[in-house]
């Protein structure tokens, strides 16, 4: 039994949809593993930017209690809020492709490992019609699935480049903030604080989105 | 998709359970997954059937890193408990699985090699988890003739497999028992036909009364919390198991 069953792994990519079934398991567990490595990261970065909602609050209180010496900076303020605001939307989006996208590959994991078992009956039965034409059935929905996950996949790489553009118009924000801190007269010090977290916190974004987008995920097929 | 819920958080101890997917197809029954974690490991109990495992895995991946989930527990042999196995471990070759030793040439057939398998002696074993221990307690013949429930006992969290599962109406599929007289009539069917033995459901009984838990989270149904989990024991205790009507 054991030696049927290592003749059947050895001799099973022979057939065309066994090396299609084999390639796909092995194509969808890594792709699994990578886009559980993005899901991961994304997390990280929804949590940091809901802290930068919570430090623009902070920043415009701060602003108001400055009074006119901080009037640039509570301008700045609430610009950051609203970055705050439009990055949690974008960060959302990107959760939501994400999903849609774990969803998918683990169907395609799923399926695979049912067609390499199939391919694997046909050839050890020596052709089986009915059971070569449901694997080509499979094949098609598999090719189905992969575009979908193409599609995603595409989607999901412009949504993190419209989340760079978004992280650098928020990188401007917290170094403008910085410099009108410096005229913040006896806040100077507090304002200066502040718009160092919110520069430092941006720098973290822009970190994690530059590892996400050179992410394997989005380099093949 | 599945939905997640955690149901009991101390730091990054925590436990979460997997429910109700919408989406699944009425020809299968409705299971509950649970994931225990500890920091950066987690174990999932009863990760469930193949068919479900796009379900599972991504309601998990939105919870918990599923990289860091470094095992599975399996009660018994039955499909609705592990015949995703395959899948777990086209993701992550090097998870184990806890099952009883007598299941340990049956799952396989499911997947896995000899180095996935780490098998549970009749009497239990404790299971680690990044410093969290872990109790596999004996229910055998409740239902299947090799089965354990797992026991947390930090977090007074009990997962008791079949033993208190309930065949709900969509009507009253919440998380958790509400009504218990209402709810365990949901369950009785199911208790006296799939529970084989009435000594080994006394035993069971017996053990659990003494354990101190806080929730019995079966793998079918409502998780039963507080006074619920006594009046669950005891009513199971007087329960006639083993028959085919009545």
């Amino acid at each position: 039994m054991t030696s049927t069953a290592l003749q059947v792994s050895d001799t099973y990519p022979a057939s065309p949809s066994g090396i299609r079934a084999a390639e796909g398991t092995a194509g969808a567990s890594l792709d699994l593993l990578r886009i559980v490595r993005i899901n991961e990261q994304i997390k990280a970065v929804v949590a940091v930017a809901f802290k930068i909602n919570i430090m623009a609050l902070n920043a415009i209180f701060l602003a108001k209690r400055a009074g006119s010496a901080a009037l640039g900076f509570g301008v700045l303020s609430n610009e950051l809020r609203v970055f705050s605001r439009d990055l949690r939307t974008q960060m959302e989006s990107l959760r939501q492709l994400i999903h849609a996208s774990v969803v998918e590959v683990s169907r395609l994991l799923q399926h695979s490992r049912y067609s390499r078992l199939l391919a694997a009956g046909v050839q050890l039965s020596g052709g089986n019609a009915r059971l070569e034409e449901v694997l080509r059935r499979r094949d098609r929905e598999a090719q189905a699935r992969r575009e979908t996950l193409s599609r995603l996949r595409r989607e999901l790489k412009l949504a993190l480049e419209d989340a760079f553009q978004l992280v650098e118009l928020g990188g401007v924000l917290a170094k403008s903030a910085k410099i009108e801190a410096a005229y913040g007269q006896s806040f100077a010090g507090a304002l200066a604080q502040v718009s160092g977290e919110f520069d430092g916190i941006v720098e973290e974004i822009r970190g994690s989105l530059e590892t996400l987008k050179k992410s394997s995920f989005f380099g093949g097929r | 998709m599945k939905k997640t819920q955690t149901i009991f958080q101390d730091g990054t101890h925590k436990w979460v359970a997997i429910v109700r997917d919408p989406e699944r197809p009425d020809s299968l029954i409705d299971t509950n997954e649970y994931l225990v974690a500890n920091g950066v490991q987690g174990l999932i109990l009863d990760p469930g059937g193949a068919e479900i495992f796009p379900a599972v895995f991504s309601a998990l991946a939105a919870e918990f890193d599923p990289s860091a989930v470094v095992g599975l527990f399996a009660s018994h042999q039955d499909p609705d408990i592990i015949s995703s196995l395959a899948m777990w471990l086209e993701f992550n070759p090097k998870m184990h699985c806890y099952t009883s030793w007598l299941w340990e040439s049956f799952i396989p057939h499911f997947g896995g090699t000899s180095d996935t398998f780490v098998p549970i002696p009749d009497e239990g074993m404790e299971i680690g988890l990044n410093g969290l221990t872990l109790t596999a307690v004996p229910a055998h013949y409740l239902h299947s003739s090799g089965n354990f429930h797992l026991y947390d006992r930090q977090a007074r969290m009990y997962f008791s497999g079949d033993v208190g599962a309930a065949l709900l109406p969509p009507e009253e599929a919440g998380l958790f028992v509400e009504d218990f007289d209402r709810h365990i009539k949901h369950a009785e069917g199911f208790h006296r036909r799939w529970m084989g033995s009435n000594e080994a459901k006394r035993r069971w009984c017996e053990r659990v009364a003494q354990m101190e838990i806080d929730m019995l989270c079966p793998q079918h149904g409502a998780i039963y919390q507080g006074a619920d989990v006594q009046r669950f024991i005891n009513w199971f205790d007087e329960l006639q198991v083993g028959i085919l009507r009545g």
